[in-house]
């Protein structure tokens, strides 16, 4: 793998996660504020601004990888989002939770290797 | 996980669908980066010239409805609980190459979807001890 692909790959990994930790804010700060005022769609256009990045370097990387080994790193997001949701957005995260991700990434990671 | 609307907006209903979506696009994309696939020219790796792909357009509307119920989910769901879950997709689409594309699986890739479910499994049990509450 080339030190290009490499820095595309985790470019597309970490703007996708920060899109989720903006995007979960987004949705929280419209349950008690309603949609129609300018730091809800500030915060949704970032989270969405950062998504479609994501989206087309994936996409570039598609052309040039199978998608069985572009998948784990995608996988490594499961655990990276649920930590960050913890210190970030200071969501309750126990044993069981993280136990969970980690098996989760573990897996996506090994049906991606095999 | 307050206040939950029933029926159709039923978050658990909406992750659902957000997870259905993302799993038919999945194979849309990987079709139609295929289809269009041009490793020569440094332009693709921005990944725009994907937009040549009919298939990629069908993924991206696929997307679109997936992202709409996700905003939704989020309303009601700690991300770390929903994040996790919707990652079932991880192990929907080796099984889906399997069962419809008739792709072998090995043993490895078998121990791995079993780990992705005892994850999920336990991510998603103490949830249902709070919906039998209700």
């Amino acid at each position: 793998m080339s030190i290009l692909a490499f820095f595309f790959i985790v470019v597309s990994l970490l703007s996708f996660v920060v899109a989720q930790l903006i995007l979960k804010r987004a949705m929280e700060f419209s349950a008690t504020n309603g949609l129609r005022n300018s730091r809800f769609v500030s915060l949704a256009a970032t989270g969405i601004a950062l998504m479609t990045v994501s989206f087309f370097l994936t996409l570039g990387l598609l052309q040039r990888f199978d998608l069985s080994y572009l998948y784990p790193f995608q996988g490594l997001s499961v655990i990276f989002i649920t930590l960050m949701a913890a210190v970030a957005l200071k969501e309750k995260l126990n044993l069981r939770l993280t136990v969970g991700a980690l098996l989760i990434t573990t897996g996506i990671v090994l049906v991606s290797l095999s | 996980m307050q206040n939950r609307p029933s029926g159709f907006g039923n978050p658990w209903l909406q992750l659902g669908l957000s997870v259905v979506c993302v799993l038919v696009s999945e194979f849309l994309l990987k079709r139609g980066a295929t289809d269009i696939a041009e490793p020569d020219s440094a332009f693709s790796w921005t990944g725009i010239n994907g937009l040549e792909s009919p298939l990629v357009w069908w993924a991206i509307l696929l997307i679109i409805a997936s992202f709409i119920s996700w905003l939704y989910v989020l309303r009601y769901v700690p991300l770390t609980v929903a994040y996790p879950l919707s990652r079932i997709v991880d192990v929907l689409v080796p099984l889906g190459c399997w069962v419809f594309l008739g792709e072998l699986i090995s043993a490895l890739r078998w121990c791995g979807i079993a780990l992705v479910i005892i994850g999920l499994a336990l991510v998603a049990k103490p949830i249902a001890q709070i919906e039998e509450r209700l």
